[in-house]
This record gives C-alpha cells, sequence and structure tokens, in this order.
C-alpha cells in the first residue's frame, strides 16, 4: 500500500471567498482539522456538488498504483485497481511553486495545478519536505 | 554569364548550377560629372541639322530635315532608323540640332546669367572687383576645405559685393568703362523675359562672355565657359523620346516636345525674316522676343511670361518631364514596373500556414519561373512542357542552353520527348515557390515579406490571418501585390532576408509583430476558460484539429479522473506547446493578463490564484494557470507566448505553434458558434437602472458647477481662469461618467455576451465600446473641447444662450441600442467628422515625413568596424547605438537586449534541482564574479559595459533577495534545532535557491545569447530607423494633450511635434522650459521663483494710475498695489519700477521725469514742456504705462509651479515649467538649478548648450512624444536620426535644406525635390555624382552598397595550381 504525501479531514468554510465567477467551477476555502492546514482549492462542481461545511477528506499522491511504484506519467485506463476507488474525486495535476506563505511564523506554501484548477495549500513548512517542484499529484477527495 | 578570361581551365569544374557572376558589361559606371554644351558641341553630336517646322509629307513619310527626321532614329515600330539601320526596340535615337538665329537665354540658367553679369564689366569682361579682393576670393574660393555649399555661399557674397559697389566704384577698375545697372526685365505681366543691362539691345550679346578669363569663371563657381549658358544651337532631341503616333485618318499624333519644337523653328524663322530686312537695323526686335519665350518654354513651360505671348495650348517642357512624383526621375529612375507580378483581392485562410500564400489557380498560369532541367525534374518538367500555357502544372516557354527561345503553344509532345539537361523551362508556379508579397502603403519592411506560393482554386490571394499585421491589412476589399523572383540567387536571398520567419519581430522595438489576431483571440480566451471539460471524444477530436490529424499527440493524464474521466481545455493548450514528448519545447512564462486583479495576499501578489484566472503561467510547456488573451498571445508584447518560443526556440517553433493555434482556433469556433446579436446590447433592467442613476449623478455635479460659475465662486484651477477651469470640470465629469457606465457594462453582463468575450480577451473592442451601445455613448468632442458654439453663445438653437449643461454641449446620454436624439445625433457626427478629416490629413502629412526620413537616412549602413557610415564613407556614429545591438532581437524593456527575470526562471525550471545542494549567497557572489571576469564578457569580447552593470544588478538583488529568505527562515531554525534544519534548507531551495548547474545555465544564455544579437554589418539601419519612426506616425491620433499633471498646460504633441522636431523648425508652438529648483522642497520658495520669471506688467501691480493736474504741474502718479505684491511674493517696489520704465525703449522719459515718492508711490513728469501739448502726452504715457513690463522675462509667457511627489521620501518636491523661450534668461534667474535645467525647443538648446545637447534633447523629445502616444520605438533609431541631424556640426533638418547640407549626391537630392533647379546648379558648377548611394545606384542600374551588396564576393574561377609532391626543390638540387 503506497503511502500520501498528504492526507487530512478539510471542512469547508467558504464557497467562492472573491465572488462567483465561474458556472461549473468553484473554489472552495476549507481548514484541516489535523494539521491546521489552509487551503482553496478549485473544484468541478458540476459533477461533484460541494458546499458549505462540508466536511471532506483529502489526500494528496504521486501516484495511482496502490503499490506504490512511481508515476509513468503516461494515462494508462483505468480498469484495474488504484487508489482511486476509495475516492469519490480524483485530479491530477503537476506541483509547480513552494513558497514562503510570509507572514505569521514561517508558514510555508505549495500551488499545484490540475489542469488549470488551482490548489493552495498553507501550513507549517515541515508538512512539505516530502514534495518536489514539478512532481505529478493526484487529488483524491472523499466526503465525510 | 560570360565565362571568365583564362577559360579553358574553368572549363573543367563542373558546377551543378553555373554561379552567378554579375555582368559588369565592358565597362562599368564609376562617376559621372554634370556639364553645359557649348553650341559647337551640340552641332557636332548631331547627325541632322533640323529646320523645317514640318512631320510628314502628303506620302506619309518623315520630311527630311523636318524634326521627324529619320536620322535621328525609328519614329514607330514599323520604321528603320536612317543613320543606324535599327529597328525601334534597337535604335535609341540620334541627336538633331537646331541653329537660332539670335542667341537666347536657358531659362533654367537666367539667374546664374544675371549674377555673372552683375559682376562683370561689360566692356573689358573683366570681374568687378579690385586686384587684391580678387586674389583674397580666389584663395578662399580654390581651398581644399571648402565643399560645394560653402563655394556657393562664397559666390553669394562676391555678387553681392559687386552689386554694392558704389556709382563711383562702379567703373571698371582695368579699363575704365563705367557700368550700368543690371536687372531682370521687370515682373510686371507684359514685360519681356530676359535681362536688361548696358549691352542687353546689342544683337552680339554674347562678347562679354567670351572674353571673360578663366580665373574669374572660378570666382563665379562656374565649372566651364560663361557663353555655354546662352543658347544659339539648340539640340534635338532623339525621336524615341518624343514619339510620334499616327493618328486615324491623316493627323498624327505628336509629342509636346515635338510641337513645342517646331513653334521654336517657325518664331526663329520670322526672325530671320526681321533680321533680313535691313529697315529693322537698331530697331526692337519683337521676333527675338517670341523666340526667347518660346525656348524658355521648351525647356520650362511653367516659366512666367508676357500675357500676349502665352500659347492657347500649354505644353509640357523638359523639366516638367523630370519633375514631381510621375516625372522621370520618381516615376521611372527609382521606382520601375517589373514583370512577373500580379495583383487581386486578398482574403484569409487559417488552414494556411503562416508563410504560406494561396495563389489563384488563374495567376499561377501566367507567372512563371525559368527551372533549369537537371535529373531530378526531368520528368515533372517534361509532363509541365507537354501540358503547355493553358493547362495548369504546365509552362509557357523553352529556352536551349544555346539561347533559342520557344513558345509552347505548339509542337509540345516534340519539345517535351526532346527535352535535356541544361534547358530552361518556364513553367508556372507550384507549390512551394517564393513569392515576394506586398501590400501598399509599404510603410516598413515588413510590408514586403517572402512567402512560399500554395496554387488553389478561386480568384484570392488567401493568407493566414496571424499575417494581417505586418501588412496592415484586412479583407474589407484589400488588394496585395506578389512578385516572383525569376533566379535561384534571388529566391535564396529573398527567402533568407525577407521571409515571414525571419520577420516575426518588427525591428522597430523587437515586438512580435506577427501574432495571432481577432477570432484566434476569441477561441483560445474560450478553450482555456476554467470551466471548459471536454470528455474524451471531444478532447481527442481537439487535438487533431490543430495538426490536421497528422501529428502525434500524447494525450494527457485527464485532469478529473473520477467520478468521469474530464480534460480541459488548458491541456489541450499545453498540448498545443507541446504535442508529443519528442518536441523537445519547454515553455516557461508569466503574463499579467488585462483582467489580473492585483490582490495581495499577505502583503505579496496573489499570481496564479487571481480570481479572475487572470495570471498565465506556462510552466515547461504546461498551462497551469491563466485565460489566455491578447497579452500572450497577440502582438505587440515582448513577453508573450510566441516572443518567448521565438526567443528560446527560433522562428520554426513559433510559427509552428503559430499554425496549429490558427486551425485549432478557426475549426473550434466554426463549430462552436460566435456571433453578436441585438440581446447582446440591450441593457438589462438593472444595468438601466445603474445607468440612469450615474448620470443623473453626474448631470447634478455639472449643475452644480455652473451654478457656482455663475455665482463667481467657482475656485480657479492653477493657471486657468474661471470658464477654462469650468470646462475642465465638466469634462472631467462626464468622462467619468462614461467610464463608470463602462465599468458597470462589464459588471452585469452575463460572461457569454460576445461584445464582452471579445473586449475581455482584446480581440476586439473596449469596454468603451460597449458601454456606448448598451448605456451611453457620452461626451462629443471637436478639437479636443466640447461641442463649440455655431451659433450666437449656443451650439444650437434648441437650446438656451449661454447654457452649459452636459446636454448642449455634445454630452450623448442614450446609447446605440436606445438611439439618439436629433440633437445628440448631430453632435456625434460633428464627432465622427471630425476624426475622417484627421485621418485623412495626417496620412498625407505623415507620409511626406517618412518619404523625407527615408531621403534622409537611406544611405546609412553598419561597416564592419561597427560605425555608421554614409555612402560616401562619413562616419555618422561610432557605435550603432552604443552597443551595436540588433533592436529587432531586444527582448528586454526599454530596448535592454534580455529580460534576466525570465531567463533565470526558465534557467530554474528546467534544470531541476534534484539532489544538487543550493548554494549559500556567499558562493553565488564568487560564482558570478568568476564568470563575468571571463574573455567573453570584457568590452574586448563583445559586451558592453552597460550589459555587465545590469547583469551583475540582478544578480546582486538576487543575492540580497536570497539571504533576506534564509534569514527569515534561519529565524526558526535556531528555534527548532537541528533536527528540522535539513527540511527546511530544503524548502528554502525550493523558494528561492539556485543550484551551482543552474546558476551556470542561466550565466551561459545570458552571456551566448547577448553575443549573438548582434547587428550583422551592412545592415541598412538608416532606412530602419527612418521607417520605425515614421511608420508609428501614421498611427497617431489627437493633437494636442494635457503636460503631465498640469491642468491648462496643452503641449503640442502627434504628429505637428514630430514634424516640427524632424524640420528642426526655429519657432514651435508650444516651448516650454523645465526648470527645476534649487530649493525644490518648498512651495513658497518656487513661487518666489516663479515671480521672478513671470512677466508682470505695470498694470498688473498698480493699485492706480492716475492723471495729477494741479495748476503747477502736471504728473501721472502710479500707486503700487503692496499687498498684492507681498502676496505674490514679487520683490516689487517704486525704485524697480522705476527702473523698469527706464529701459523701455518706446517711452523716451529720462532718470529726471521719474520721481520716486516712497516705496509704494512714483510720480512721471511728462516729457514735453509745451503746454498745448502736454495734456496729450499725459494720456499718451497713462495708456502706455500698465503695459511696461516692470519684473520677468519677456519671452516667458507664464510660469507654472509643477508639483511632484516622490514616491519613496513622500515628500513633495517641485519645479517650475516655463511657457515661452529664453532658456539662457530662466537660467540666470536667482533660485533655478541651472545645471539640469532644459527645454523642449532644440534650437535653443544648441544654441544655449552646443551641439551634443541638441543632439541628446532632439532623441529625447521623439522618445517623449512616441510615448505620450503610447508607443515604444527602440531608442536606437531616434538616436540614429539625432546623429544624423546633428553631424555636420549644426542641426539640420529633415528637409529639402537640410538635406542637401548633409553631403549627398545631385542624383539622390534631384529625386527627392526641386529636380530641375538642382540639375541646372549641377552643370553649372560641374558637380561630380561617384554613384555610391542608394538612389544614385538605382537610377544607374547597379547593385548598391548595402547590405549583401556591400561586398563582392572573389570566387576563384580558375582551378588551383596542382602542387607536386616530392623532395624540395633545394634538395634535389
Amino acid at each position: 500500500m503506497a503511502e500520501f504525501l498528504f492526507e487530512d479531514i478539510f471542512k469547508i468554510e467558504r464557497l467562492n471567498p472573491d465572488g462567483k465567477k465561474f458556472d461549473k467551477v468553484t473554489r472552495i476555502e476549507a481548514k484541516s482539522e489535523k494539521f491546521d492546514m489552509f487551503m482553496h482549492l478549485d473544484i468541478n462542481t458540476e459533477i461533484y456538488p460541494m458546499k458549505e461545511r462540508e466536511k471532506f477528506s483529502m489526500a494528496l499522491s504521486s501516484t495511482l498504483n496502490e503499490d506504490g511504484t512511481p508515476d509513468t506519467g503516461y494515462y494508462t485506463q483505468p480498469n484495474r485497481k488504484t487508489l482511486a476507488d476509495n475516492y469519490e474525486y480524483v485530479m491530477q495535476g503537476k506541483l509547480f511553486r513552494i513558497s514562503e506563505g510570509s507572514g505569521h511564523g514561517g508558514r510555508a506554501e505549495i500551488d499545484a495545478s490540475f489542469g488549470g484548477l488551482l490548489m493552495m495549500l498553507r501550513g507549517d513548512p515541515s508538512h512539505f519536505k516530502k514534495y518536489e517542484l514539478d512532481q505529478r499529484l493526484f487529488l483524491l477527495i472523499r466526503k465525510v | 554569364m560570360a565565362a571568365p578570361a583564362n577559360g579553358d581551365q574553368a572549363q573543367n569544374i563542373q558546377y551543378t548550377k553555373e554561379p552567378f557572376i554579375e555582368d559588369v558589361g565592358p565597362r562599368r559606371l564609376k562617376r559621372m560629372q554634370f556639364a553645359t554644351l557649348s553650341a559647337s558641341e551640340i552641332s557636332k553630336l548631331a547627325e541632322v541639322q533640323v529646320w523645317k517646322g514640318s512631320y510628314y509629307d502628303p506620302n506619309r513619310k518623315p520630311i527630311e530635315g523636318g524634326l521627324l527626321d529619320p536620322r535621328m532614329g525609328p519614329a514607330n515600330k514599323i520604321s528603320v532608323c536612317a543613320t543606324c539601320h535599327g529597328s525601334f526596340a534597337e535604335c535609341p535615337g540620334h541627336f538633331g540640332y537646331l541653329k537660332l538665329a539670335l542667341p537666347v537665354y536657358n531659362v533654367g540658367y537666367l539667374s546664374n546669367i544675371l549674377d555673372i553679369l552683375k559682376c562683370i564689366c561689360k566692356k573689358c569682361s573683366h570681374i568687378l572687383l579690385g586686384e587684391g579682393e580678387r586674389q583674397m576670393f580666389l584663395k578662399n574660393m580654390r581651398r581644399f576645405k571648402f565643399d560645394a555649399l560653402k563655394k556657393t555661399d562664397l559666390m553669394k557674397k562676391i555678387v553681392k559685393k559687386c552689386t554694392n559697389l558704389t556709382p563711383r566704384t562702379m567703373k571698371c577698375s582695368r579699363c575704365g568703362y563705367i557700368n550700368g545697372k543690371v536687372k531682370k526685365a521687370g515682373s510686371g505681366p507684359n514685360s519681356v523675359l530676359g535681362i536688361i543691362h548696358d549691352h542687353s539691345k546689342l544683337i552680339d550679346g554674347l562678347e562679354e562672355y567670351k572674353s571673360a578669363i578663366s580665373h574669374d569663371c572660378e570666382l563665379l563657381y562656374l565649372a566651364d565657359r560663361p557663353e555655354k549658358l546662352i543658347m544659339s544651337n539648340i539640340a534635338v532631341p532623339p525621336i524615341p523620346i518624343r514619339p510620334s503616333g499616327i493618328a486615324d485618318g491623316d493627323r498624327s499624333n505628336e509629342n509636346d516636345i515635338t510641337e513645342q519644337l517646331k513653334k521654336i523653328i517657325q518664331s526663329n524663322a520670322s526672325l530671320q525674316q526681321e533680321l533680313s530686312e535691313a529697315s529693322s537695323a537698331g530697331k526692337h526686335l519683337l521676333g527675338w522676343d517670341q523666340l526667347q519665350v518660346d525656348v524658355a518654354q521648351y525647356i520650362n513651360s511653367d516659366v512666367r511670361v508676357p500675357f500676349s505671348m502665352q500659347a492657347t495650348k500649354r505644353l509640357g517642357g523638359f523639366v516638367q518631364r523630370l519633375n514631381g512624383k510621375q516625372g522621370r526621375f520618381r516615376g521611372n529612375l527609382s521606382g520601375k514596373r517589373v514583370e512577373y507580378t500580379g495583383r487581386t483581392v486578398i482574403s484569409p485562410d487559417p488552414n494556411l500556414k503562416i508563410t504560406e500564400v494561396a495563389i489563384p489557380i488563374h495567376m499561377a498560369r501566367i507567372l512563371t519561373y525559368p527551372e533549369q532541367v537537371s535529373r531530378h525534374n526531368i520528368e515533372k518538367l517534361r509532363q509541365c512542357v507537354s501540358n503547355g500555357p493553358d493547362k495548369y502544372p504546365g509552362a509557357r516557354m523553352l529556352r536551349h542552353a544555346d539561347g533559342s527561345q520557344w513558345s509552347l503553344k505548339f509542337s509540345r509532345k516534340r519539345r517535351a520527348d526532346e527535352l535535356k539537361y541544361g534547358d530552361i523551362v518556364e513553367r508556372h508556379l507550384e507549390d512551394g515557390d517564393i513569392i515576394l508579397f506586398n501590400r501598399q502603403p509599404s510603410l516598413h519592411r515588413m510590408s514586403i515579406m517572402c512567402h512560399r506560393a500554395r496554387i488553389m482554386p478561386w480568384r484570392t490571394l488567401r493568407f493566414n490571418e496571424s499575417v494581417c499585421n505586418p501588412y496592415n491589412a484586412d479583407f474589407d476589399g484589400d488588394e496585395m501585390n506578389m512578385h516572383v523572383p525569376q533566379t535561384e540567387e534571388a529566391r535564396t536571398e529573398a527567402v533568407l532576408l525577407m521571409g515571414v520567419q525571419n520577420n516575426l519581430c518588427t525591428p522597430k522595438n523587437g515586438e512580435i509583430l506577427v501574432a495571432s489576431t481577432q477570432d484566434f483571440l476569441t477561441s483560445s480566451f474560450l478553450i482555456t476558460r476554467k470551466d471548459t471539460f471536454y470528455d474524451r471524444a471531444a478532447f481527442s477530436l481537439m487535438c487533431s484539429y490543430m495538426g490536421d490529424g497528422m501529428d502525434h499527440v500524447d494525450l494527457p493524464t485527464p485532469t478529473v479522473i473520477k467520478p468521469v474521466e474530464l480534460w480541459t481545455g488548458k491541456q489541450l493548450f499545453s498540448i498545443l506547446v507541446r504535442p508529443n514528448a519528442n518536441v523537445r519545447v519547454y515553455l516557461n512564462l508569466t503574463v499579467r493578463e488585462k483582467n489580473y486583479t492585483k490582490l495581495l495576499a499577505n502583503g505579496r501578489e496573489i499570481e496564479a490564484m487571481c480570481p479572475n484566472d487572470g495570471f498565465v503561467y506556462f510552466h515547461n510547456s504546461e498551462l497551469v494557470s491563466g485565460q489566455l488573451g491578447k497579452a500572450t498571445l497577440g502582438n505587440g508584447n515582448k513577453d508573450g507566448l510566441f516572443s518567448v518560443l521565438l526567443r528560446d526556440y527560433k522562428a520554426h517553433a513559433a510559427a509552428s505553434c503559430m499554425n496549429r493555434l490558427a486551425k485549432l482556433s478557426a475549426r473550434w469556433i466554426g463549430n462552436h458558434g460566435f456571433s453578436i446579436g441585438i440581446d447582446d446590447v440591450q441593457p438589462s433592467e438593472k444595468l438601466h437602472q445603474q445607468k440612469q442613476e450615474t448620470i443623473l449623478e453626474g448631470y447634478n455635479k455639472c449643475d452644480e458647477k455652473i451654478k457656482l460659475y455663475n455665482e463667481g465662486s467657482l475656485p480657479p484651477e492653477p493657471g486657468c481662469d474661471a470658464a477654462q477651469s469650468l470646462e475642465a470640470r465638466i469634462t472631467h465629469i462626464l468622462n467619468g461618467i462614461r467610464d463608470a457606465t463602462g465599468k458597470l457594462c462589464m459588471q452585469e453582463l452575463h460572461w457569454r455576451n460576445s461584445p464582452l468575450i471579445m473586449s475581455q480577451c482584446g480581440s476586439k473592442g473596449s469596454p468603451i465600446n460597449i458601454s456606448q451601445m448598451i448605456a451611453c455613448v457620452g461626451q462629443q468632442s471637436v478639437g479636443g473641447r466640447r461641442a463649440p458654439n455655431g451659433f450666437i453663445d449656443r451650439s444650437l438653437p434648441h437650446f438656451l444662450r449661454k447654457q452649459k449643461t452636459p446636454g448642449a454641449k455634445g454630452f450623448v446620454a442614450n446609447s446605440f441600442y436606445s438611439g439618439l436624439s436629433a440633437t445628440e445625433f448631430f453632435f456625434h457626427t460633428m464627432g465622427g467628422r471630425e476624426g475622417l478629416v484627421d485621418t485623412a490629413v495626417k496620412t498625407a502629412e505623415t507620409g511626406y515625413m517618412s518619404r523625407r526620413l527615408i531621403k534622409s537616412m537611406e544611405d546609412l549602413s553598419l561597416h564592419y568596424d561597427d560605425t555608421v557610415r554614409n555612402a560616401s564613407g562619413c562616419i555618422v556614429q561610432f557605435r550603432y547605438g552604443d552597443d551595436s545591438m540588433d533592436p529587432a532581437n531586444m527582448e528586454g524593456k526599454n530596448g535592454a537586449p534580455l529580460n534576466f527575470e525570465r531567463l533565470f526562471l526558465k534557467a530554474k525550471v528546467t534544470c531541476p534541482a534534484g539532489e544538487n545542494e543550493t548554494l549559500s549567497p556567499e558562493k553565488v557572489a564568487e560564482i558570478v564574479e568568476n564568470r563575468l571576469s571571463q574573455q567573453d564578457m570584457t568590452s574586448e569580447g563583445g559586451c558592453s559595459v552597460e550589459f555587465q552593470t545590469s547583469l551583475k544588478c540582478f544578480l546582486d538583488e538576487y543575492v540580497t533577495a536570497l539571504k533576506k529568505a534564509r534569514e527569515g527562515f534561519g529565524l526558526i531554525e535556531s528555534l527548532a534545532g537541528m533536527e528540522n534544519s535539513d527540511t527546511l534548507e530544503k524548502i528554502v531551495l525550493h523558494i528561492s535557491g539556485v543550484t551551482a548547474r543552474q546558476l551556470e545555465v542561466f550565466l551561459d544564455t545570458c552571456i551566448s545569447r547577448y553575443l549573438s544579437k548582434k547587428i550583422e554589418a551592412g545592415t541598412a539601419v538608416g532606412a530602419i530607423g527612418a521607417q520605425s519612426i515614421g511608420e508609428p506616425g501614421t498611427q497617431m491620433t489627437l493633437k494636442t494633450f494635457h503636460f503631465a499633471g498640469v491642468a491648462s498646460m496643452n503641449i503640442t504633441l502627434g504628429v505637428p511635434r514630430i514634424k516640427e522636431i524632424i524640420n528642426a523648425a526655429k519657432k514651435i508652438s508650444t516651448p516650454i522650459i523645465t526648470a527645476p529648483l534649487e530649493c525644490d522642497n518648498n512651495v513658497n520658495v518656487a513661487r518666489m521663483v516663479k515671480g521672478r520669471i513671470e512677466k508682470t506688467s505695470l498694470g498688473q501691480v498698480a493699485k492706480s494710475i492716475k492723471i495729477v493736474m494741479t495748476n503747477r504741474s502736471a504728473s501721472i502718479v502710479v500707486t503700487l498695489d503692496m499687498d498684492m505684491i507681498q502676496d505674490a511674493q514679487l520683490s516689487i517696489d517704486a525704485n524697480v519700477v522705476q527702473e523698469a520704465i527706464l529701459k523701455t525703449p518706446r517711452i523716451k522719459l529720462k532718470r529726471e521725469h521719474i520721481r520716486v515718492l516712497d516705496a509704494k508711490k512714483l510720480e512721471i513728469l511728462p516729457l514735453e514742456a509745451d503746454r498745448s501739448k502736454i495734456h496729450f502726452n499725459l494720456h499718451y504715457l497713462k495708456s502706455l504705462l500698465p503695459t511696461i513690463i516692470v519684473k520677468g522675462i519677456k519671452t516667458a509667457e507664464r510660469a507654472v509651479i509643477n508639483k511632484e511627489e516622490d514616491k519613496r521620501t513622500q515628500m513633495n518636491k517641485y519645479k517650475l515649467l516655463v511657457e515661452g523661450e529664453g532658456l539662457l534668461a530662466v537660467m540666470g534667474t536667482e533660485g533655478v538649478d541651472g545645471h539640469n535645467i532644459k527645454s523642449n525647443h532644440i534650437i535653443e538648446m544648441r544654441m544655449i548648450f552646443g551641439i551634443e545637447v541638441a543632439r541628446r534633447c532632439i532623441s529625447d523629445e521623439i522618445e517623449y512624444t512616441m510615448k505620450s502616444h503610447g508607443m515604444s520605438i527602440d531608442k536606437r533609431h531616434m538616436m540614429l536620426l539625432a546623429d544624423v541631424m546633428t553631424y555636420m556640426g549644426e542641426v539640420l533638418g529633415i528637409t529639402r535644406f537640410g538635406i542637401s547640407k548633409m553631403d549627398k549626391s545631385i542624383l539622390m537630392l534631384a529625386s527627392f525635390e526641386r529636380t530641375s533647379d538642382l540639375l541646372f546648379n549641377a552643370s553649372i558648377t560641374g558637380k561630380v555624382d561617384n554613384i555610391e548611394g542608394v538612389t544614385e545606384s538605382i537610377i544607374m542600374g547597379m547593385p548598391m552598397q548595402i547590405g549583401t551588396g556591400m561586398l563582392k564576393v572573389r570566387q576563384r574561377v580558375d582551378v588551383p595550381m596542382k602542387l607536386s609532391y616530392g623532395p624540395d626543390p633545394i634538395l634535389r638540387n
């Protein structure tokens, strides 16, 4: 069983903090329970609706293979058992920036793009040591 | 081509293609000299004497001795030359001559003859100067350093000296003859053409010229004998230049020249008659005058002649043939008509590559290319030959190696069978042929580019819309021209130098010019929207759109894997940039689009997280964020997608990406649909309401201001009166309304609204356009003001007099949708007409400006020693643009060669850090220091100091930022202990660290790329510079602008200002002196200095000027308003006023007339003692006194204090802006910082600071003007222009006078302006033209010495000597 890069339960605090701009995509603002992480995430709410104050479990992984073999970058048809089976909503993307989330107490920030749907995750730097720039990321969500 | 002399050896070499050797013919033209012909020379040159004024005999044969004598050449295609027996095509014609009964003046030389006659004695023909003076002038005239211009000036001086002689010295110093006055025959309508002097009535008027001694000729700057300026024989030009056509029946159509010659012969005959009548001796010869007039009109038909002698029909003379746009010089010699061209309407085709152009098959059948038969193409050409001229892949002509030509209309089968290697087939155009494509007006070099042909059905020329920009073409009926180069050399040169791929960038400023437009932007914008998702079928279909389904595409992992597979539009763009793994393009760029909102999160820009998705970020060819719009894909951006591709991966990558984008978007938008309808411009209820509110609010504000104004309590703006400030306020409010409604529209409209999409992505239209359609059209302006009063005190009779409400002065509150009211409509047409007139007027004006610029700079080119020189080798710049960089390759802002930030980002992203260690700031500094001291970074290695410092600066900044970042984390490090430091180190690395490898890559790319950006020797920098300045001129709108910060201070900008600068105008419309202050942080000091500069008249500071009459005396008492003087901080008191009055010359008062009573009072006594006049005198003084300027600079109209806020120190800085001239006086004013003062008046700057400052001023002023119109032009072009205008040591305008002082050849000047004058002058002074420049070479049909023609390649044609290998000859012996 492969290990996730990150796993936590988030609670949605707000939808579209800067106002609704797109029909199918919603930006959610969420806070995690375990690691006190702050997140902005764009989600295709047309196929996976989300509401305010909902809780969901989110995991980040660099591969979907169950045995943890690294992702090849080539897409294979999903007719075998993968990590995604346990989750309801899965996105694939790329980590494009790690930066200091300046301000309060040296928090760090990672930005990832899932084909234009963006994620910003802010938290203590110690949680981000496994991340590499340019890394493939799979984002897995299921509601709890 | 002709074989070289030692032919037998050359025969041995087998060329695949014969090398092109320029055929210089038997002789090469090296220089030409202008001269005059004497009568005997003319008769010697001629083949025949012409004396009959008739053309044909009754048998329709040319009469011998007539004007169409066959010995002067064949008159038409049927006849043959009687002298050389050549046909019409072969014989160039021969001259004849016509003997005049009496000599007449040549009108072209009339003024020169006048000058000569003024200077010489009519008896002994010596110059009317004393021997000493004569020697002195002669010495000057012979000075080697004197160029033609100075000699002309000297000659003028001599003429002046001779004419200003007093009657006493009018006596010739040699023979004592007393010379009369010499003048031109009167200027009245009935005066004859000629010169009146002592001997003018004598028939034998040539004597004094003949005996003038040669030294005197030199003094008068004559190259030849003066008698040659008088005509006694006329050269009758050969018939081919004055062809005679035979009209139907008995009449023939004769050329103007022939007809005029006939008139001359007739008047010559009647003069002969007059002379033979003995009685006429000593009588005024009427016939002579008539002959003079006829001969004058033969040369120049515009010459003024006595009214009675005017011909009914004006015939064109020789001067008319040469002059003007259609004249010989500009119409036939500088620009020639060519073969192998085509022209039709253009239309778009996104399926073509950007380098292609679709040629209609009809054109392809007519235009040909001569292809040599070889074993590679013989089958193809055989097919072409057998198809013949009418079936498409055919040929029109076959040329054998022996030079024989055969049309392929007949017996094609045989010719196709007999085709052999070496034959040349003029085949139809085929796919891939090289075509030059051009659209007028050709304002810059990208207006003619090289494409590859695609033969297509139908009748228009088609090309990819991305190439519209360089041609400035649209498809509303535009036509374009194409040319087919006919040799392999021409094709190669065309493809390499003019190919679309090699001209993606404009040399104006290095921005990309060939880029996506219109639909392509719209569809890209829609595809990359955040909420576009495609399923597998749709996504794959779109992938196949961009490459016609022929390219390999690596399908990426879908963005959403569960619950359904979905790809996003952004992934499609990642594919577009890099379709498969074999394409090694790693694009990295960040662009802020128009809709990027600059939100700050924790004091940092949010960049990619922008809620509007306006931050475009490509990360290793993957579109990470951002909706693509004009800033990324369009032209005019240096950091856009195509610019970056072009710079990092060369033209091919950019071009193929553009091709893919064009195909994708055209096909996608065709399926998706994008149209506009009435519902797009219907405002919603809410929008309508809000708009009404906004307008009402604005109207109320305006009413308030008007009320205040009527009460007289409107606070004035600085430097304005009440009415002006009211106008300024109201205009401000009304513009606010328009902007507010525009913003409202952008907010309220649905995102699917087509106009909104177009304006957001930048494909067409602005928020204002949308607002005009939906909400409110806004203020209509005429001449930069609100609608003017066409009636008494009102704009239209629908309004009350003096009404100043928005509606009455041209504010249109309606939208185009709701419809304009009658008055609104009328105001709108007023505004519209101004726009139309303006564009019409401007095209002509800017066209002429471009022409002048080109003419003055066309021959400047870059030489191998990095200098810019003109055709005669005179250095204009020692180093082009101070760093010899090619403006077309500049990547950074403001003409900087590189954009370090982008390159650094790219280096970091393309070389992943991996496990490598990050460097400490000290280490970074050390590596940088090391690299920068290597040879290729030194100035000998080709790096300018400026580049070195900028690179160093960038890295220094980086090092400090790195230090700061480490410190930020270092703080926690100490708290958390050692165990944490590893992770922290890694994070710091990710955030801002750099590895040794990354730094090395960055430095190497910077340096190598910098060195590759050097401009090539031979580049026609002059022509490029002139185009780069001339072309933006056509786009400039509006004439004046408000001066930065100060309302009410207008300065001329736009085309008029550019014109002023380029003309080096002595008087400019808005001279402004910018005077910094010695103490610039105190507004009171600024006011004081302002008071010193601004002119203050006595009337302004006087409380009263009264006439005081007592019984003992009468005087004027002036009382000064001391309170006001104190307020204005002027140091004026009665003494100052007294001095001022004394200094005014108009008032002839002496010191004793003015008595200072006390500090604020003075008494002025009248000048006149006479009691009867004293009253008038007093009143005269009283009216004059208020206008006396007591303080300030007379030439300075007014001064305005300009407040500037320094952003860093939060301090206000003050400086003075002085309207008017008088730089020197302002400089000398106490409190003004004279070291940093400047003026926008170039001539004044030149007078006071010298030529170097003038040069700087020119380039700064052009830059400022262009910048205020939002146009960026590389500074190198402006520097070059400034250098051209100043390199002769004085400021020369780009006008006919300035250009003629720039050391140019006669032919070039003649092709510019005043053609005939220049030619006449050149022949008198015997000018020599070395045929070095561009125009001269074109006129003489020779390759010019610029670009690829700069050097001659010497190719070794003979076989190198065979070396025998063996023992050394010394040993052998």
